[in-house]
């Protein structure tokens, strides 16, 4: 029958892909039926895994704007009646939630650009510049990405208690400097430019930080774009940490640990809960709808690594 | 190339390397030679700390609370990987096309990934609530007297386990579609000239030449896999009666609720281990099955 | 007024003391002489000497007080700061949920708040932990208190808190409820059997209506055995509650979920689940604690109360808050201040009993009086009733880990069904190896 789920083949009324498939003439008759099905059947399935995909997001968006009632009725309706706000007032009420969100921009923002200028500093130095045990220290770094932080929380907590940064922005941000991953990416980016450029410039008298604002960096603006969607989503997503390091009081508290402390209030009110979660990624989810295609791309891209 | 040599230099890759190194040693290096240090200690974080050399890993071995975060560590990890990579693997195979519109769909698979597992996990749970969750409704119209999903105590890591699976599907299928796009297409029509069937193109040209993608992922869901928390702590908290702890569960936990630091960070360390032999053991095995065309 | 009732009380009051007492000499240490402790108050920093004219700060984190009592608070809070004007206080609140992990990331973290509320199961972990500072004896009028409730926040002969108050847990009803079903009202004399019997009668599951609610947990569990007739501990500190009682206990409690009250998969884990039902008059019988009083009252719920229903002998909850310092305060004079106006001013007294605010610890008759006139609930006097029979929570140094043990075993009977004998014999075994 129709191979929609399987390699494309040749007979689609479009080439897909670059190598895949071939331009065909559309025929008219019999084949042409069977390829229209196939058209139809593709996104019939496709329409289909939207919904699984999608589909939640949108429950999740209703069931923010049902009453107490209406949440619970069985068999479930489709859109609330009546509709409602109170969930986000209520949510509101419980916690600040406003202050988690500016929590959650600052620290994303703030943790992004510093990891952004740590790592492409040091890929700089890893791909640019010739020093003894260089390949060592670098083997150092990417045997760090196997240290998940999962394993060092105690430790980082007790340091963060010793320099008296416990419950603060600070402890929330510094640990997230750290970004093995970014240099190893920028240095794949760095290495990937001739080194007559960097001749060319020392010549003419620039030194190192030159070469690295001036000629560099303009080069590998795809990369860093890349860098920086990844950390900024990592961060703003991050939990355990700032789960840890916020126990003590609301005040530091991002959006992912403020939506648990909801549900610790909430428990099954999922209306309520789930007005919070709306409120927790609707800032990410328009950050992606205007980024969607470099974030799409950047993961790709790292796939290919 | 050119560039000082000596001193200079060294001031030079000081000033570049430096933060990063700084940042690195201080908190993920030193951490984790501090996680040492702890696990061989009894400490609560107030008083002084008691050494005790291995007998933190004594009782770890006898600790039936561990063993159990552990099976459940690796009962997710089986549980989640082949749905994650069948999943991805069908959804990058949908939308390997040039279809008008497919870049909007992709978008839309993608979607589940860059929200965060605290929502996901607060989603599912609100689906797969036992009285009155989408899930069970719907298994109900065709029959199925859906289960207690995360209050039941069969039921628990299962949900957590469909939960995570949907979010990451899209991940997978984007790395599987850039796999899929740099297929030789002439390899497709050799097979098709020697008559073979589209599952058997599926099986012995895409998969095989997917290998690097499927290894890739297989690489990374492992190592994330071993560390699972976000969605466990918000969705069950290891239970119900303790069915669904993982070992980064038990960590927090032995830290923070019962102030056993030294312990938890002896587990820890057993983690740490457990993901660096298998991640090696992966890398090793990359020869056998990955192949790189 | 009523010459008896007060009489009652007073010997009611003497019971709980003679409980404490019991239990006091179980857990505390064998060096308890009950003299004074020694050592003045020493404090790091030379500036905070008595009758100093710095403004200091004091920071006192509670879970009593919200959400019903923050006014309380407040008004014992200005009381204070206006008999001593060089001192402020810095109340935090948290939610009994969050409290205590907050707490203890406080504490670790170094950033402990100088005064704050522990209960009496949790008193000595922190006792032991090395966190609490000794109040030493600087200026506590201990007569104040029931001596030997002053013993429940000692440790080793150290006093390291006062104890602030007492609550017990009660019978709470639904006289509408009662009525409707044409019910009679529980009585003193009930045992668990009239307990079904009623609860069964006034379950509606289908219209969401409830008979009983109970909740299936440690606390429960340990006074649900003594009202079996069974012990938790026995005298060498062995675990004791797999005996034939607590059997019997497990089995009542964890057979009423999906029967007179919601199953655990409909509560779910949230918290004020059964407030909430009760509040909404869908719930005929809640055991809860006298806390609750205040938002009844203002839900408008038309309720009264009673002693617990008994089985082989009656036992009630009774509960023991105590305020307490930090080991590393830096004002540790102010600190102790503070802790003795907060357990036992007169302020302190008349505000808590007038709002119902759980009951101070203070071995003063009269002050009760007042607090059995205010209605509703209409049978205040069951509150001091219960204190004829007090099941206090076992206490160990490992606290959290056993709530947990016999939590979770618990959970596995309700929902897996498992053979109760052998999970209560596993998780003694577990509570053993504890300590």
């Amino acid at each position: 029958m129709a191979d929609l789920a399987l390699a494309p083949t040749p007979t689609d009324t479009e080439p897909s892909g670059g190598s895949i498939g071939r331009a065909d003439q559309p025929l008219p008759g019999w084949s042409g039926y069977r390829r229209r099905a196939r058209l139809v059947g593709r996104y019939t399935v496709m329409v289909a895994c939207a919904v699984l995909m999608v589909g939640p997001f949108v429950w999740m968006v209703l069931a923010a704007l049902r009453t107490d009632a209406d949440i619970r009725s069985v068999p479930p309706t489709l859109f609330p009646d009546p509709v409602t706000g109170e969930n986000f007032t209520r949510v509101t009420e419980a916690f600040d939630f406003w202050r988690f969100t500016a929590n959650s921009i600052g620290i994303a923002i703030a943790s992004t650009i510093l990891q952004l200028a740590t790592a492409t500093a040091a890929a700089y130095a890893f791909a640019r510049i010739q020093f003894k045990g260089r390949n060592l220290l670098f083997a150092l770094y990417l045997a760090t990405m196997m240290i998940p932080l999962q394993v060092v929380i105690v430790p980082l907590f007790i340091e963060m208690r010793n320099l008296g940064l416990v419950d603060s922005y600070a402890a929330l941000l510094l640990p997230t400097i750290v970004s093995s991953f970014g240099t190893f990416l920028m240095r794949q980016a760095f290495l990937g430019l001739p080194s007559e450029l960097d001749e060319a410039a020392f010549i003419d008298g620039a030194n190192h930080f030159q070469v690295f604002t001036k000629v560099l960096l303009p080069l590998v603006k795809p990369a860093l774009a890349t860098f920086a969607v990844f950390a900024f989503m990592a961060t703003w997503n991050s939990f355990l940490w700032p789960l840890v390091i916020t126990q003590a009081s609301d005040r530091h508290v991002t959006l992912p640990v403020g939506l648990s402390r909801l549900n610790g209030r909430f428990g099954t009110d999922w209306n309520v809960v789930m007005a919070g979660s709306v409120i927790s990624i609707a800032p990410i989810v328009v950050f992606y709808a205007f980024t969607q295609r470099w974030v799409i791309r950047s993961v790709a891209y790292t796939g290919m690594k | 190339m050119v560039g000082q040599t000596g001193v200079k230099k060294a001031l030079w890759v000081s000033a570049f390397l430096g933060p990063s190194l700084l940042a690195l040693l201080a908190f993920s290096i030193g951490p984790m030679v501090g996680t040492l240090w702890v696990s061989l200690q009894d400490w609560n974080l107030i008083r002084d700390a008691e050494f005790i050399g291995l007998d933190n890993y004594r009782e770890l071995w006898g600790d039936e609370d561990f063993h159990r975060a552990l099976r459940n560590t690796l009962y997710y990890l089986v549980g989640y990987l082949p749905l994650a990579l069948v999943g991805g693997l069908g959804l990058a195979l949908l939308v390997n096309s040039k279809l008008k519109g497919v870049a909007v769909f992709r978008a839309m698979y993608f979607l589940p990934v860059v929200t965060s597992w605290v929502v996901v996990a607060l989603l599912w749970k609100w689906l797969l609530n036992p009285s009155d969750g989408l899930v069970n409704w719907l298994l109900g119209l065709v029959g199925i007297d859906g289960p207690g999903w995360w209050t039941s105590r069969t039921w628990a890591m299962p949900s957590v386990i469909l939960a995570s699976a949907w979010k990451d599907l899209g991940f997978v299928m984007i790395i599987l579609l850039a796999g899929l796009q740099s297929i030789d297409e002439s390899l497709y029509e050799a097979a098709k000239i020697d008559g073979a069937g589209a599952w058997q193109r599926l099986r012995s040209i895409t998969i095989p030449m997917l290998t690097p993608s499927l290894f890739f992922v297989t690489v990374i869901s492992l190592i994330n896999g071993f560390q699972v928390f976000d969605q466990v702590w918000v969705m069950t908290d290891g239970g119900p009666a303790g069915s669904s702890t993982v070992v980064v569960e038990q960590i927090v936990k032995n830290t923070f609720t019962f102030g056993r630091a030294g312990y938890a960070s002896a587990m820890s360390v057993v983690l740490f281990v457990i993901i660096l032999v298998v991640t090696a053991l992966q890398l090793r095995m990359q020869k056998r099955w990955v192949f790189y065309g | 007024m009523n010459t008896s009732r007060n009489h009652r009380t007073g010997h009611r009051l003497a019971a709980l003391a003679a409980a404490l007492a019991l239990v006091a000499g179980a857990c505390g240490s064998d060096d308890d002489t009950g003299d004074s402790p020694a050592a003045g108050t020493e404090t790091t920093d030379g500036s905070d000497t008595s009758g100093s004219d710095e403004e200091v700060t004091i920071s006192y984190f509670t879970f009593s007080a919200a959400p019903d009592h923050l006014e309380d608070l407040d008004a014992i809070i200005a009381a204070f700061e206006e008999e001593n004007p060089n001192i402020n206080i810095e109340p935090q609140t948290a939610s009994y949920d969050d409290y205590f992990t907050s707490l203890q990331t406080q504490i670790a973290g170094g950033t402990a708040p100088d005064t704050f509320e522990l209960n009496y199961e949790n008193f000595v972990t922190y006792a032991r932990s090395g966190a609490l500072l000794d109040l030493g004896s600087a200026g506590i009028d201990t007569a104040r208190y029931y001596p030997l409730a002053l013993e429940g926040f000692q440790d080793g002969g150290t006093q390291y808190g006062l104890p602030a108050t007492f609550s017990d847990v009660v019978l709470i009803y639904n006289t509408a409820l009662f009525d409707e079903a044409g019910l009679d009202y529980p009585s003193p004399d009930w045992t668990w059997d009239d307990y079904l019997v009623a609860a069964e009668a006034l379950t509606d599951a289908d219209a969401g209506v409830y008979g009983g609610f109970q909740p299936v947990s440690f606390f429960e569990f340990y006074k649900s055995l003594a009202q079996a007739g069974g012990e938790f501990f026995d005298a060498d500190g062995n675990a004791t509650f797999n005996s034939e009682a607590g059997v019997a206990a497990a089995e009542w409690l964890t057979s009423k979920p999906g029967t007179v009250m919601p199953t655990l998969a409909d509560i779910g884990g949230t918290p004020d689940f059964d407030t909430n039902l009760f509040q909404s008059g869908k719930l005929a019988m809640w055991h809860n604690g006298i806390w609750q009083f205040n938002g009844l009252n203002e839900s408008g719920v038309a309720y009264d109360i009673e002693v617990e229903p008994g089985m082989a002998q009656q036992a009630n909850a009774v509960f023991m808050n105590g305020v307490v310092a930090s080991a590393d305060t830096e004002h540790a004079e102010a600190a102790a201040k503070w802790i003795e106006f907060f357990a036992s001013s007169p302020t302190t007294v008349d505000t808590r009993l007038a709002s119902s605010w759980e009951l101070p610890a203070v071995d003063d008759e009269a002050a009760f009086a007042s607090y059995l006139e205010i209605t509703p609930p209409q049978n205040r006097q069951a509150v001091i009733a219960a204190l004829d029979n007090i099941a206090l929570p076992p206490v160990i140094e490992r606290q959290a880990e056993m709530q947990e043990i016999v939590g979770q075993a618990l959970e596995r009977i309700v929902l897996d069904g498992a053979d109760i004998q052998s999970t209560l014999d596993d998780a003694a075994a577990e509570v053993d190896a504890l300590r």
